[in-house]
């Protein structure tokens, strides 16, 4: 799942300034951390809807994603 | 008694007439009829107009999610114009935050994108209404841009489909809302008199009460009340005169990969050209070559319309560089080749030389700009960034002279507003308030039109522009070409105020140094092109024919990558690896091309990003995300005792320094490769044998280690090194003086916290925070030779990144070497070397590539303190009369000015826009030159050369002479190359040193400009300081 997530989905996520890490998988729930443009996206679970598809087309997995944003702290006061 | 203070809560009389505006922008469709049966694809796009097609078609309609993260969508589907509309002027609409080129009927009908969202129909459907539809769509806004509310409402990588339509419009309604929009943006704005804002809110109330918000009667009335009452009212006057032009700012790459500006730059190109078809007044200046050959090459038939547009007027081709290059970096021969290329593009598909050049967005502009410009036959240079973005002073013009360092003065236009407008009345009342040269400049220039990604004007804009006249209250405007704007005001203005010197932003001090190692490729890569178009002239005479279309395409791709948010590395991740990708094709390349190999252009090839990861890039990773090799230690080499190679200087300057040659069997590591440290003494243009020496004599160095540290004499220097690798004390044998004056060779890491422009800038106060080294290995001994001397220390951040640094000293070299190895991962922060100088000056003295220019030390006004952090080339020197200490570097940019001295910036770590900038693998060196005399008599910039462009090696036992064994010295031969008519050789020399002289040729000559024009001819060269000369010969004539 990990390199899945660093080799396929992130490099996508990577074409509009986005950025996606992998933080853990327990088999069941996905949690990644978005930085970059994603930190501060008003529809990421749309994003997040999309990993979920992908995961379960690609690897078969249907699986809970839990998206956390890390925003740089000069954006931190944006909603 | 408490005061209590009175809030209005009843809604105000302004916030009523917005929400009926708000009404009739929403009831301006008046029929609608939904497309039904679309189909849409999803695609990757791998390289230009090359895609991964991940899906077949599917139904597509209203609800759907569609578009995928870095993802383009196909959209297909038939329709056709309902009876009951036949007669009535049709659109098609689609509502989205992304970017679409629309095709009807085979034919491109026009753009659609967050800022408009219908176009007409009428011209492209068949004569029974019917028509096929096509959409290529890529969903790549900038994120970030806030400019447009509707964009941002449903900017993100997925997209709602919401529909596409076929609608008729209410078209007086459409005119109200046009009128409304620029009466309310006069409303609102501080920029105009109080008292007529005061009047156009009542009489707007009042002609929207004629208006029945359910039946729409009443518009017309409403209309004619606002003629009337509003448009024909001359109480209220005003003064200014503005030349409004339209114009797209397109980033070549920045938030999106430069394989996806093919499409952005022809949305962009054919949105305009639609709107000349509707409003014929109207005229649109594009900029950028480069842009152009896109279209041409993906586009052709979007080309061909174009240059009919060229041809009558209202489509204008402005700037002559080939991209929008960053202005600080490029060297002169590059910022030359931008005009050459550019230029030969406009002449060879539209026959016209451009003559100005047009740099909205750049960071800053090099004092060395107008000698290039004027003679690469441009007259007008415009670029906004100074007067908008200064963080400390006003730059004092906006329409004036500037000089360069030659003496050179070309007009130049700094207008006092963004590049990026949408016309508003509010935004062009700004334009003149701000303008500062209204009693001598003329008229001032406001751009309008959507950019950073393309766009452009819109129908809104033009319709606005048209209603300007009609209002006392405006300044008086005028729409015109570029051209004609800069004709108009600046030709035989003798009234113009001079500007002599750099224009330096106070801003974006930062992208001197983010993305090292994209600096370090573009400097190596501008001397590899030289020396192998040089090399490939001197084959000419051996019968091999000049490879013209290989380094024509290394020039271009170099060229590319100077754009201004590349080079400067404020860019996302893909960005910078393609231009890695691309610096290492054109290397391999110009390292074929030296060697005497048959090179060809590299094939296309899909643009797939390389895998990179921030967490295993400090772990065997290079920069480029590649696997490096470990170095090998000293003590692992088994160099050979004694060996002799043949190099040929490629410089037009006698070398004299110590150089490294690379060599399998040396005996020294440099930036990870072994090789020889020799005083190579190679004639000018010349090939000479060199002795490489692994001689073990040691004896002409002697260190010990003290309390304090390590202390080493050489034949040059007592010098005393504190354990952490700076210099305690470095006393100069010869001229009996101590050089150092507190932190010498130290290394700082600062909290570096710009905030928003992350990459671009280093603020004043970055020396606030300070964190300290943790010192792993002092600095002691590690390797010595006949020739050099290293002294090893190891070093570590807080957060852990390694850091080594190699001093080394020479036997036969006062130059003292020292090398940074780092596997760098960081945030925010900033490192830099300062080198506090034992010598009394105001000036720093850096070099620009081609000439010289002096910053003052001191801090006495704002205009000193502005410029803490600014830009140089290959070397600085801080010095008295007599002597002073000089740093030359091998692709490191930002400065730091201090009072006693100077601090190279090295590496930073800053997250936005890419979070991995700058994390990775770096080794870079940099040279400390003590000297006699000032940096003229004690040769500074021959060793920079020396430094920069290394001996190569050859098999010859004869290098044919160059031009008669001229070797034009003492300027520099900047370029040696075939013309761009194949029929010459170009030379092109620099006076660098700020000198006059004159020089006898072995032969008449023809003097041409930058663009290989003839000029005239002569035998005889005579130059003044700082000036570039180009002339050519026959190629039979070499």
């Amino acid at each position: 799942m990990e390199e899945y997530i660093r080799s396929t989905l992130s490099q996508k996520i990577r074409g509009d300034g986005g950025w996606v890490e992998f933080v853990s998988f327990d088999g069941k729930t996905l949690t990644l951390l978005f930085r970059a443009e994603c930190s501060k996206c008003i529809i990421l679970d749309r994003c997040e809807k999309w990993i979920h598809d992908e995961i379960l087309r690609d690897l078969g997995q249907d699986v809970e994603v839990r998206g956390i944003r890390k925003k740089p702290f000069f954006w931190d006061t944006v909603v | 008694m408490a005061f209590v203070k009175v809030v209005r809560r009843s809604m105000r009389p302004e916030e009523w007439t917005d929400l009926r505006y708000g009404w009739i922008k929403r009831a301006l469709v008046k029929d609608r009829f939904e497309i039904t049966g679309l189909e849409v694809r999803d695609a990757h796009q791998i390289a230009e107009n090359q895609y991964i097609y991940d899906n077949d078609y599917r139904p597509l309609k209203q609800g759907d999610v569609y578009f995928t993260p870095d993802g383009s969508v196909f959209i297909r589907g038939s329709a056709k114009i309902p009876e009951e509309l036949a007669g009535q002027k049709t659109y098609f609409m689609l509502h989205t935050a992304a970017e679409m080129l629309v095709k009807i009927n085979g034919r491109y009908a026009g753009g659609i994108d967050p800022n408009r969202d219908r176009l007409p129909l009428a011209p492209f459907v068949r004569e029974d209404g019917s028509f096929d539809l096509e959409i290529e769509a890529f969903n790549r806004s900038k994120p970030d841009d806030e400019r447009n509310p509707d964009a941002m409402s449903s900017r993100g990588c997925r997209q709602i489909f919401t529909g596409a339509w076929i609608v008729t419009l209410r078209e007086d309604l459409l005119k109200l809302f046009y009128d409304l929009t620029i009466l309310l943006d006069i409303a609102k704005s501080d920029e105009f008199d109080e008292d007529y804002r005061t009047f156009l809110n009542r009489e707007l109330n009042a002609a929207l009460n004629l208006v029945d918000f359910d039946t729409w009667d009443g518009v017309d009335a409403a209309l004619d009340y606002i003629e009337k009452h509003i448009y024909q009212n001359t109480d209220f006057r005003s003064s200014g005169n503005v030349a409004l032009v339209g114009h797209s700012h397109l980033d070549l790459a920045y938030y999106w990969r430069r394989i996806h500006v093919v499409q952005k730059n022809a949305r962009t190109v054919l949105i305009q050209m639609r709107l000349m078809d509707e409003y014929p007044d109207f005229h649109y200046a594009h900029t950028q070559p480069y842009a152009y050959e896109l279209l041409k090459e993906y586009y052709p038939d979007l080309f061909d319309e174009l240059k009919e547009k060229v041809k009558s007027g209202q489509f204008e081709p402005v700037g002559a560089m080939y991209v929008e290059p960053d202005c600080n970096l490029p060297s002169a021969e590059s910022l030359i080749r931008q005009c050459l290329y550019g230029q030969q593009f406009y002449r060879r598909e539209f026959g016209i030389t451009v003559d100005s050049a047009w740099l909205p967005d750049v960071f800053g502009n090099s004092w060395i700009l107008p000698q290039i410009l004027k003679k690469s036959g441009v007259n007008y240079f415009v670029s906004n960034k100074m007067s908008t973005w200064n963080d400390t002073n006003r730059f004092p013009h906006n329409n004036f002279l500037w000089k360069g360092i030659d003496g050179s003065r070309i007009y130049a236009c700094v207008p006092p507003t963004h590049f990026i407008t949408w016309n508003m009345p509010s935004q062009i009342m700004e334009n003149w308030n701000a303008y500062q040269d209204k009693e001598t400049g003329g008229q001032t220039l406001s751009m309008f039109g959507y950019g950073d990604g393309g766009s452009g004007a819109t129908e809104e804009m033009i319709e606005m522009m048209h209603r300007f006249d009609k209002l006392s209250v405006m300044p008086k405007t005028e729409h015109m070409r570029a051209d004609e704007f800069l004709h108009r005001n600046f030709d035989g203005n003798r009234n113009l105020a001079t500007w002599d010197g750099e224009l330096y932003l106070e801003m974006h001090r930062g992208t001197f140094t983010t993305k090292s190692v994209l600096k370090a490729f573009n400097r190596r890569l501008e001397f590899k092109l030289r020396t192998a178009e040089l090399l490939s002239v001197l084959r000419m005479k051996k019968g091999i024919s000049y490879p013209y279309d290989v380094l024509t395409w290394a020039w271009k791709k170099l060229l590319l990558n100077q754009f201004h948010d590349i080079l400067p590395g404020s860019h996302i991740n893909p960005v910078f690896e393609d231009a890695v990708r691309d610096y290492e094709k054109v290397e391999s390349v110009l390292d074929a091309l030296i060697a005497g190999q048959t090179v060809s252009i590299p094939d296309h090839e899909t643009d797939v990003p390389y895998l990179h990861d921030a967490f295993h890039f400090a772990d065997g990773l290079d920069e480029t995300g590649r696997r490096h090799a470990a170095p090998a230690a000293p003590s692992d080499l088994k160099p050979a005792a004694r060996k002799s190679v043949r190099l040929f200087n490629p410089l037009n300057k006698a070398r004299t320094g110590v150089t490294f040659i690379e060599d399998e069997e040396g005996d020294c590591i440099r930036e990870g490769k072994a090789g020889y440290f020799a005083r190579a003494a190679l004639a000018p243009l010349s090939a000479g044998d060199v002795t490489l020496s692994a001689s073990a004599d040691t004896s002409w160095i002697r260190s010990s280690s003290a309390s304090e540290g390590i202390c080493v004499e050489t034949p040059y220097y007592r010098a005393t090194l504190n354990p952490d690798g700076s210099f305690a004390s470095l006393f100069d044998r010869k001229l009996s003086r101590e050089w150092t004056d507190g932190g010498f060779n130290k290394l700082h890491i600062y909290q570096d916290v710009p905030g928003m422009y992350d990459a671009w800038d280093i603020l004043p106060n970055y020396k606030e925070v300070e964190y300290n080294w943790t010192v792993t290995e002092p600095l002691h001994a590690t390797h010595c030779t006949g020739t050099v001397a290293e002294f090893t220390v190891k070093l570590a951040t807080p957060s852990g990144s390694p850091w080594t640094m190699i001093i080394r000293f020479f036997r036969e070299s006062p130059a003292i070497e020292v090398e940074h190895i780092t596997d760098w991962n960081e945030k925010h922060r900033l490192v830099k070397a300062s080198y506090g100088i034992n010598a009394l000056s105001r000036e720093l003295v850096c070099d620009t590539s081609a000439g010289y220019i002096r910053r003052e030390t001191h801090r006495n006004t704002t205009w000193q303190q502005a410029r803490f952090e600014v830009c140089h080339h290959k070397w600085a020197d801080f010095a008295e009369k007599d002597g002073g200490v000089a740093l030359i570097n091998e692709g490191k940019y930002g400065l730091g000015v201090e009072e006693n001295g100077y601090s190279l910036s090295l590496l930073r770590s800053n997250i936005r826009p890419d979070v991995l900038s700058d994390i990775g693998h770096h080794d870079f060196c940099c040279l400390i030159v003590p000297h006699e005399g000032d940096h003229v008599d004690a040769h500074i910039n021959d060793l920079a050369f020396e430094y920069n462009v290394p001996p190569v090696r050859t098999d010859a036992a004869d290098v044919p002479e160059l031009f008669s064994g001229c070797t034009f010295e003492p300027l520099y031969l900047e370029s040696v190359k075939l013309s761009e008519d194949r029929e010459h050789i170009v030379f092109r020399l620099s006076e660098q040193n700020g000198t006059r002289g004159q020089m006898k040729l072995p032969c008449t000559v023809t003097l041409t400009n930058m663009l290989e024009d003839p000029e005239g001819e002569t035998d005889t060269l005579s130059w003044t300081p700082f000036e570039i000369i180009t002339f050519e010969v026959p190629v039979g004539k070499i």
